[in-house]
């Protein structure tokens, strides 16, 4: 089962995220409320993706965007899905240079966000797979009817 | 496979294109019909995403600026008016003319020039802050051909990477189209795609995607080790991607505008890699033919099953049996259904016909089409959209009046034109009404008689029947001048024999000056009919049973003799006999065709409002049977329409009722 860990400041959010990765079969390992828990939660924990809130109160010296290249730096292959909410182009494209592989848009809707982090971790498998030099068979062509 | 993309392509483009024309027409009655501006915006844009993915640049840029105009009015920077419905009438037109060369795979030549000369010019006109950005990516799009060609230091570059063993992908990617944040998406599909290969080109540059730049898709030229199709996998796993089409650009040290051929035709011959997920498909209508074929085979060895089941009474084998006939049953139903579509398919071109009659003819008109839910054969739907095109231009040119004349009448100086379509048993029935002047009895009198069509006798009993007999006629007209709608005299003619053709029939009333009315009555579908079977001598035949008004028994004696010809009088009807077996050539002087009592059985069948009689040996009974067509060699046997093959394997040819008459 994959691990999930949720940082966000919002217990209504994190409670929501987790209500819907949960029903699909995901284990939440672990939530944070601030960018600095995060960073900490990930060296110990080390889940298999962390769905981060890019707007959160600036407790210490880290922000979401921070946190997400903290991450990086312990793990430069960690998945890392931001959610913002909509107008924060500038900050979604820092968080994405910075290492971030995926953004939802907050409100958050169910069939986004598990799609995004499915595609991820697969993506992240079959990234891992082919360094290690297994080929990975790639999906095949939509059926079609002939012509 | 390319073509089988463009099958999917034209299809869907031609279904946008019918919705849009059938919105414009609403919102030039009521300009304030905002869903319907609504929906154009959406179907051009649309229509503008897949032609950009098929690589259609004029198509694609004709669009472009017919969403910009729409998108203003939409916005209500501009308001409706007469012109700007024209414009855009002008553009489906001419999108209606490229899609039909796309489908026929003629190197363009529609001009598309004085279509965008006038949008753009009336893009030019109304404010001018507004004006510069739409222009400017406008004619973005508009020279986006000359865009995807690669200057000289790229293409310096391009070498250089296949020289080293990379392969150069031209990938198109759209986004989805309620993507919010489209900027940083884009930049997140940059990101991902910098970690395959090196970005050589992006059409718009990948700053201007960064800035949102951008309509929903965009096109990158890529260097790259990686299997073509593990790149369009890795670009599909990032959310709200709609569809990716990777194919490798080949590139030559040519001329822009040979390099910008090359690379198309190159992208032909590898086939992009398009992937979109599939929630409906399309399938060739033969392929479902053949599944109704095999259906039909199936219905019949299933009921071989159960005879020989209950002939040799294999008990543990009846409930078996019983299983398989009510899932093939439900089988049958759901196959059936696949074929099906509804009218709407073919009125939803209907109002802009209307719209445009009626404005060459000066008249005002309403449409009123009803029923359009209702779903029919494709077979069915293909054939009568012509006579059902023809009949409301009919009802338009000849049936209404001008406002003028309708003033004179009392009438609204609105005409109305009804489609009504309703389903009873097994049968459709399409009503096309007017409300104008009906059919002049007098006038069709004057001509049938200069035409020596028929005798100063005949004019008396001259009825609705008769009537569209007579107006039916190759050739015959009472419209005084000839338009190009009607007049020439071909239609209605060629309406009845291809609707009689169909297994249907048209019916016609009218009333002076309320108006008229054509009934088209029509099979639900042609695949499988309800028949009565019937024994003439050893033969079994299967009369289709929207032909039967009933079976009856006769006594010899019954028989009447007019003019040499048999005829028996039901209800005070005289309807004439038929041989049946004389007629199809199994007549045996050994078998009489009376039973014991010196009785006749009878099928009165009737096509249209004739009746006949005809005799046979045996009434056997209903039965659904699938219809064959017959072979080539005697598809036009006299009598014979197709045959069936019945559930102990014989066959059993279906009887052709109109061309007994």
């Amino acid at each position: 089962m994959k691990k999930i860990m949720i940082v966000d400041d919002a217990i209504f959010m994190r409670q929501m995220l987790a209500k819907i990765l949960v029903a699909e079969g995901f284990e939440i390992c672990a939530e944070a409320s601030c960018a600095t828990e995060a960073v900490e939660k990930y060296k110990t924990i080390k889940p298999d993706l962390v769905t981060m809130d890019i707007v959160m109160p600036m407790m210490e010296e880290l922000d979401g965007i921070g946190a997400v290249r903290e991450i990086i730096k312990i793990d430069p292959e960690a998945c890392i899905i931001i959610c913002s909410v909509m107008g924060q182009q500038s900050l979604v494209v820092e968080a994405i240079r910075a290492g971030a592989k995926d953004f939802v848009t907050k409100p958050v809707q169910p069939i986004r966000l598990l799609e995004a982090v499915k595609n991820i971790l697969k993506l992240n498998q079959n990234l891992r797979l082919r360094r290690s030099g297994i080929s990975v068979p790639a999906m095949p062509l939509p059926p079609f009817p002939s012509s | 496979m390319q073509d089988s993309y463009k099958e999917l392509f034209l299809s869907e483009s031609q279904e946008y294109l019918g919705n849009i024309s059938k919105c414009l027409v609403k919102i030039e009655e009521n300009p304030a019909d905002s869903p319907s501006i609504n929906e154009i915006f959406r179907g051009i844009h649309t229509l503008k995403g897949m032609s950009a993915t098929m690589g259609y640049d004029k198509l694609t840029a004709l669009c472009h600026l017919a969403e910009d105009l729409l998108d203003e009015v939409r916005n209500k920077k501009r308001k409706l008016n007469s012109e700007i419905i024209d414009i855009l009438f002008a553009a489906v037109d001419i999108i209606g003319e490229l899609l039909e060369e796309i489908k026929v795979n003629k190197p363009s030549v529609v001009d598309i020039g004085e279509v965008t000369q006038r949008l753009k010019k009336f893009l030019l006109i109304k404010d001018k802050e507004v004006d510069e950005g739409l222009t400017a990516a406008a004619k973005s799009v508009l020279a986006s051909g000359d865009k995807f060609a690669f200057s000289e230091s790229e293409t310096k570059t391009v070498r250089q990477a296949q020289d080293k063993g990379f392969q150069v992908f031209k990938i198109v990617i759209t986004l989805n189209h309620d993507c919010v944040m489209k900027e940083a998406r884009a930049f997140l599909v940059i990101t991902n795609l910098r970690k395959l290969g090196e970005i050589l080109k992006s059409v718009p540059e990948v700053e201007n995607l960064k800035e949102g730049k951008f309509e929903f898709f965009f096109t990158v030229f890529l260097a790259s080790k990686e299997d073509q199709r593990i790149i369009r996998q890795e670009l599909l796993s990032i959310s709200e991607i709609e569809e990716v089409v990777v194919s490798s650009a080949e590139v030559q040290e040519k001329t822009a505008a040979e390099v910008k051929s090359t690379v198309q035709t190159a992208s032909a011959q590898a086939g992009p890699v398009y992937v979109k997920k599939i929630q409906s498909m399309r399938i060739p209508v033969e392929r479902l033919d053949k599944i109704m074929n095999l259906m039909g085979e199936l219905a019949i060895a299933k009921i071989r099953l159960a005879q020989t089941v209950q002939t040799y009474k294999i008990e543990p084998l009846e409930e078996v049996v019983f299983m398989l006939d009510r899932l093939i049953t439900t089988l049958q139903d759901e196959v059936m259904q696949t074929r099906l579509l509804p009218v709407a398919y073919i009125l939803d071109a209907f109002p802009r016909v209307v719209r445009d009659v009626a404005r060459k003819q000066n008249k005002e008109v309403d449409l009123e089409i009803l029923g359009s839910e209702i779903e029919l054969d494709r077979v069915v739907l293909d054939e009568i959209s012509d006579p059902l095109l023809h009949l409301v231009r009919n009802s338009i040119d000849h049936g209404l009046e001008t406002p003028e004349d309708r003033i004179k009448k009392k009438k609204s100086p609105r005409g109305k034109v009804t489609i009504q379509v309703s389903r009873q048993k097994g049968q459709i029935f399409i009503e096309v009404g007017d409300d104008g002047r009906g059919v002049d009895f007098q006038a069709v009198k004057k001509v049938a008689l200069a035409k020596g069509l028929i005798t100063e006798e005949e004019t008396k009993d001259l009825d609705e029947k008769r009537i569209l007999d007579l107006i039916a006629l190759p050739g015959f007209t009472t419209s005084a001048k000839i338009t190009d709608i009607s007049g020439r005299g071909v239609g209605l003619d060629v309406v009845k024999s291809k609707i009689e053709a169909l297994g249907g029939r048209v019916d016609f009333e009218t009333t002076k000056d309320v108006g008229s009315k054509f009934i088209l009555t029509l099979p639900l579908t042609l695949a499988i009919i309800k028949a009565m079977l019937v024994k003439v001598q050893e033969e079994i035949y299967a009369v289709p049973l929207m032909n039967i008004r009933e079976t009856i028994k006769i006594s010899k004696k019954e028989l009447k003799y007019l003019q040499n010809f048999e005829v028996i009088k039901v209800r005070d009807e005289v309807i004439p006999i038929i041989r049946l077996d004389k007629i199809l050539g199994v007549a045996s002087s050994k078998l009489k065709p009376e039973d014991g009592d010196g009785r006749l059985s009878l099928v009165i069948v009737e096509y249209g409002k004739k009746a006949m009689g005809l005799v046979v040996s045996q009434v056997l009974g209903e039965q659904d049977i699938a219809v064959k067509p017959l072979g080539a060699l005697v598809k036009r046997t006299k009598g014979i329409a197709g045959a069936t093959i019945l559930g102990d394997g014989r066959v059993a040819l279906i009887l052709d009722i109109m061309s007994l008459m």
